[in-house]
């Protein structure tokens, strides 16, 4: 009872998750600048930010559902948070493993966004309004290759829960590097779903002031930022697990830091691909998702079913 | 306790101040020169300046340009829209007093005759450099009178 309260609250639960996604959010921005030539924000940037947002006053707009609007940031919250809890993160077991929970993960992640949309929808601005609209159009399009990649490497070790597909690629050497493919299509659309550039769109400060959020302030404001940094977090570890299944039976210590080092790496990808690209616009999102990233991880399916038969023969 | 929390807040708020930028009517001289503090040479993340898009996410709302009879309301509309605590920076020789402006039929002269201001940065237009002085002095101002004020709760 202590260990599991323990384990929730501290390691790998809350108090983890909080500094990991501000470390998140701090090399994010620091690479960024620094790929522009530029310093870039001291390292506790993200941390003053979240204090002082959550110090300001808080505003409620007239129209908005006051109920909803202010509940919707902790949800949002608590689900990025809660997929984290069953995700593997040194050892091949997560603290909550039941079967099939890749499936499981997957639809928690999806919560977030939803809330994203919710909050514009409630919010009653207009400019929340086109931004919630363009969340949803953009959780359709990201959404299918999204699944069906983090599902490809399953197929392969014919199995959907975390600890038999990790156990699976760590029998079998370096036959996770079959993946790539999918590998590559769950990196873009895990772009879009964190909404960065290039899939910036529902955010678009340009075109729709701030988008979803718009009519949020302060403390409201500050809880959907860490929900977006959590899920950066939760979804490099959901892509570390399954993509990247080794280093899962090193013990404690050096098993953490090699889970630290993978999450690391795929920020770092996130971050390049949000320094070197412009916006685009929502239809070219939708089809370049259908068009291009579909296929490809239908490729990459149809190929593991291939492999498996060749495998097991 | 109750003091090192307020230290707290007051050091994140004088780490992250988010800005706005509203033309009230200046020639443009003066909000390009706002942009241009902001891009990569002059590198204002580093005193974790960022620019927002909406009043609701800013704290200093910075403003160019004496107030045009027309924009008045929007610029009081969009004042009352920050979340305290919240403060105006006039930019330019036109926000302060008016500046070549001043007397026109259709012009009020200088932002403070329509909303409170915190900081004034002269100059035709106001350089960068003289933008983010302003902005630095503002918040060291705002340090000291928070500590003001905390000795004097204390005491
Ligand atoms: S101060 Fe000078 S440069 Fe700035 S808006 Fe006024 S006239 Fe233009």
């Amino acid at each position: 009872m202590l260990l599991a309260l323990l384990s929730i609250l501290i390691f790998p639960g809350f108090l983890f998750l909080f500094i990991l996604a501000l470390a998140a959010e701090y090399i994010d921005r620091k690479l960024y600048a620094r790929m522009q030539t530029r310093v870039g924000p001291p390292w506790f940037q993200p941390f003053a930010d979240f204090i002082k947002l959550l110090s300001k006053e808080l505003i409620i707009p007239e129209l908005a559902d006051r109920v909803i609007f202010r509940t919707l940031p902790l949800v949002a919250c608590a689900a990025a948070a809660t997929a984290f809890l069953f995700i593997p993160v040194y050892n091949a077991e997560s603290i909550f493993s039941f079967k099939g929970n890749i499936v499981a993960v997957i639809y928690i992640l999806t919560i977030p966004t939803l809330t994203y949309f919710l909050g514009g929808w409630y919010s009653r601005s207009l400019y929340s309004l086109i931004g919630s609209m363009r969340v949803l159009t953009q959780l359709f399009s990201y959404e299918v290759p999204l699944l069906m990649a983090v599902l490809a490497p399953g197929v392969l070790a014919s199995s959907w829960t975390f600890s038999t597909v990790i156990n699976f690629y760590q029998a079998n050497g370096f036959l996770f590097l079959v993946n790539i493919i999918s590998f590559v299509v769950a990196i873009i659309a895990v772009q879009g779903k964190l909404e960065k550039v290039p899939f910036d769109i529902p955010e678009a400060e340009t075109e729709i002031v701030a988008g979803t959020f718009t009519e949020y302030t302060g403390p409201l404001y500050a809880y959907f930022r860490l929900a977006m940094n959590i899920q950066t977090i939760s979804v490099s570890a959901l892509l570390a697990a399954v993509f990247m299944p080794f280093g899962y039976n090193l013990g404690f210590v050096l098993g953490v830091i090699v889970f630290l080092l993978k999450i690391l790496f795929i920020i770092v990808i996130l971050a390049v691909i949000r320094t070197i690209f412009a916006r685009i616009r929502m239809d070219q999102m939708v089809m370049l998702c259908w068009k291009y990233l579909t296929p490809l991880a239908l490729f990459q399916i149809f190929l593991n079913i291939i492999l498996k038969a060749v495998i097991t023969q | 306790m109750i003091k090192a929390v307020q230290k707290l807040i007051t050091w994140s708020r004088l780490k992250s101040p988010w800005i706005i930028h509203f033309n009230t009517g200046a020639c443009n001289a003066c909000d390009i020169e706002i942009v241009a503090a902001l891009t990569p040479t002059y590198d204002l993340e580093r005193f974790g300046v960022q620019l927002k898009g909406t009043p609701r996410h800013a704290d200093v709302l910075l403003c160019s340009g004496p107030v045009t009879r027309q924009i008045k309301d929007r610029l009081v509309r969009i004042y009352e829209q920050l979340p305290e605590p919240k403060f105006v920076v006039a930019v330019g020789t036109c926000a302060c007093s008016g500046g070549v402006f001043e007397g026109c039929y259709n012009m009020l002269s200088g932002i403070d005759e329509a909303i409170p201001v915190n900081a004034y940065i002269p100059g035709c237009p106001a350089s960068p450099d003289a933008i983010i002085d302003g902005i630095t002095k503002l918040l060291k101002s705002f340090e000291e009178s928070e500590a003001k004020k905390l000795t004097k709760a204390g005491g």
